[in-house]
């Protein structure tokens, strides 16, 4: 990898003669330009996030089965009726309200679960997080007194993932765009896309039942018609504008506002995530049981927080660790957001904070708040270390797909197979292992 | 991984993930136009990146007209503008009151709610130091025309129990009864008049979820229907810790509702059943 940092054009403006810190400095805004137009950076990042939100509510989704028409159905407690008062009043978004309906109702949890899956395994990216954002505003919106943190962070990055590329790596999107442009550098010529522009049919069919039926608020200037309208827009101008070839510079506007975008909504993420623990630990530092060291010890020993109370018994016993994990836990919240400014202090709290989320997961009894926090958290891991993960992930999956179905190592290797299983030997050279080589080499 | 090392240090800003520092831009633009991941993660040995030989030409901010390139300054613009805007307005919500949303705060509220609400005092400032036990009883009326008073059925004590040993405790268990005492509590004064438009969703709210309880307990047997019910809340500070030379009461402090008649309304279709 040392071989390419020549390459790395970082500083365009470095070929002109930067003379003195002026110049240097529009160098820097230059390349910075060049950066955020040019990438849509933190594609592992992206990714890993989008695979934990998603991850988080399905699996909260699927716990809460049994329970759903006591959370969120028609005839819950906080029944059809009741939601609707309050929907009046605050105009938050949910098509649950659309109809009293039973069967309504399953269909959107229904959708709720299958969006979520979609968008976990990264099929048709784009589409399938703004059902996600759907799913979660209309379940959540719902019923409001149900959720806690958890649900609130998972409403705010289901907003935001639709604005991000997040189906970059990891995705189905990914494997589907590298086989297309295999097939086409065998055959010459790229073969039609049907589901997306069907996808896109039968959604815009939806949408406009949806806008005549007066159901969706807003209007063609601001509000979720425009929302929606104008992301259904855009799936048909890319589709357009990549049909033109005699000039790409519409494509290439398209690809750099889509970055800007993602690199923005990216920003955002990050910002709030340092929100949430910045206020979390502000606000902290005015409590007079965090100051005088016993705060932890509460919350393990109120009933609704105590799953296991032998359990908190035990790692409450000692007075002075309870202060230490009291003031520990202000420091790290607090200090967070600063540490991003150095790298290693940044990654050293970053695992500090993911293992207290899982602590919490278990001794606070919340598991989905800690999984949200983490997948949160998830948008500063390192590249390197998110690399390692893939890879990691990859060759679990070869080993038990090996053990799974054994006459599968018995085919000959075709350019399929090379696919998926692209582990080449480059480890043993002591180089990070790519997935993508093989399928160039083809 | 030296040189991502380098790379990553010189250049990345602390907004910016680690993300793509370690890749050339010429790799990441071909990667990214795609939407795959191959081209973006490998550092291909060799040839170098031709963007010339490539099937896409040279794409990026350098590859466009004047009149693009402007549009693009536009946008640019506009996305930055809405960014900040939008996280200085989130952080003015989390914000506790201050100078600037004392003078813009409808500005603030309408930006902010009702999608990008938030609340983020996480057991703070201090956490609860209390177990606050919902408790009910009701009046059950038998078809033969007897009428009888049930004991108290500790709600709160049912959710712990379901919480207890559980490793993913339900919403139901966890935030229903837990949250509709907080909202009712926090649109009900002392003698129990409602102090916001909302106190009459409230009540209702926990009177369903009271119903609904009673009758999974059966609390009203075979043949009764519940006509009344009547809530309290015991609030008991909890214990403090072995090691505390601290002194609280150990004695709950009742808060005792009014009887209230249930309703059709108060019943879901499960308990009327």
């Amino acid at each position: 990898m040392s071989s390419m940092s020549p390459l790395t054009p970082m500083n365009p403006g470095n070929q002109g003669n930067p003379v003195g810190p002026l110049g240097r400095l529009s160098a820097a805004i230059g390349s910075g330009i060049t950066q955020v137009t040019d990438n849509a950076l933190g594609p592992y990042q992206s990714a890993i996030i989008r695979i934990g939100f998603a991850a988080t509510w399905l699996l909260f989704l699927l716990r809460e089965f049994p329970h759903r028409h006591e959370l969120y159905g028609p005839d819950g407690p906080w029944n059809w009726d009741l939601a609707q008062q309050l929907l009046v009043d605050n105009d938050a978004f949910t098509v649950l309200i659309w109809s009293k309906s039973d069967v309504w109702f399953e269909i959107v949890y229904a959708l709720a679960m299958l969006s979520s899956f979609l968008l976990l395994l990264g099929w048709r990216t784009r589409t399938a997080s703004v059902l996600f954002m759907v799913g979660v505003l209309s379940l959540q919106n719902r019923s409001v007194f149900m959720g806690d943190g958890g649900d609130n962070v998972i409403h705010l990055m289901a907003i935001y993932l639709v604005l991000t590329r997040c189906g970059q790596v990891w995705s189905l999107d990914a494997r589907r765009a590298r086989r297309t442009r295999e097939r086409a550098e065998r055959e010459g010529k790229e073969r039609e896309d049907r589901v997306g522009p069907a996808l896109w049919c039968v959604l815009g069919f939806v949408l406009l039942v949806a806008t005549f039926g007066g159901l969706i608020p807003g209007g063609f200037l601001g509000g979720w018609l425009t929302v929606f309208w104008g992301l259904w827009a855009v799936h048909a101008l890319w589709w357009a504008v990549k049909r033109i070839s005699s000039d790409i510079k519409p494509r290439v506007l398209l690809d750099i506002v889509a970055n800007l975008t993602h690199n923005a909504a990216l920003v955002v993420i990050m910002a709030e995530a340092c929100l949430i623990y910045a206020a979390a630990g502000w606000y902290k530092i005015q409590g007079t049981r965090w100051q005088d060291g016993t705060a932890a010890y509460y919350p393990l020993h109120l009933d609704y927080f105590s799953p296991w109370s032998a359990l908190s018994d035990l790692m409450t016993s000692s007075g002075t660790m309870v202060m230490l994990v009291t003031y520990g836990t202000v420091i790290v919240q607090v200090a967070f957001p600063f540490t991003l400014f150095n790298r290693r202090v940044k990654n050293v709290l970053l695992a500090v904070m993911m293992t207290e989320h899982a602590v919490i997961a278990v001794v606070l009894g919340l598991p989905f708040f800690s999984l949200a926090m983490i997948a949160a958290d998830a948008v500063f891991l390192p590249t390197p270390f998110l690399k390692r993960l893939g890879d990691w992930v990859t060759r679990a999956r070869v080993r038990v797909l090996g053990r799974v179905l054994p006459g599968r190592d018995r085919t000959p290797p075709g350019p399929n197979d090379q696919q998926r299983t692209p582990l080449p030997v480059d480890n043993a050279e002591g180089k990070t292992t790519e997935q993508a080589h093989v399928g160039f080499t083809a | 991984m030296d040189a991502y090392d380098e790379v990553s240090n010189g250049r990345r800003g602390p907004d910016e993930p680690e993300g793509s520092a370690s890749t050339s831009p010429a790799e990441e633009r071909e990667g990214r136009a795609d939407g795959d991941d191959s081209a973006a993660a490998t550092p291909q040995p060799a040839p170098p990146p031709q963007p010339a030989q490539s099937t896409r030409p040279a794409s990026g901010i350098a590859a466009l007209s004047l009149p693009y390139q402007i549009t693009v300054a536009l946008v640019l613009a506009v996305v930055a503008v809405v960014t900040c805007v939008h996280v200085g307005m989130v952080f003015l919500h989390v914000a506790p009151s201050n100078t600037v949303t004392k003078q813009h705060g409808r500005a603030v509220e309408e930006w902010v709610f009702p999608e990008f609400e938030q609340n983020w005092k996480l057991f703070a400032p201090n956490p609860l130091q209390q177990n606050i036990a919902v408790e009910v009883r009701a009046e059950v009326h038998t078809a033969a025309g007897d009428v009888r008073m049930t004991g108290w059925y500790g709600l709160s004590a049912l959710d712990g129990a379901a919480i207890d040993g559980n490793l993913m405790p339900s919403h139901t268990q966890q935030n229903e009864l837990r949250r509709a005492w907080d909202f009712y509590n926090s649109t009900h004064d002392s003698e129990n008049r409602a102090t916001t438009s909302r106190g009459g969703l409230s009540e209702r709210y926990l009177r369903r979820i009271v119903v609904l309880r009673l009758d999974r307990e059966q609390a009203g047997g075979a043949d009764g229907v519940i006509e009344r019910i009547q809530v309290r809340s015991r609030t008991t500070n909890v214990r403090p810790p072995d090691w505390s030379e601290e002194q609280v009461s150990d004695k709950p402090v009742v808060r005792e509702l009014p009887w209230w008649s249930v309703t059709d309304r108060d019943r879901t279709k499960a308990s009327a059943e």
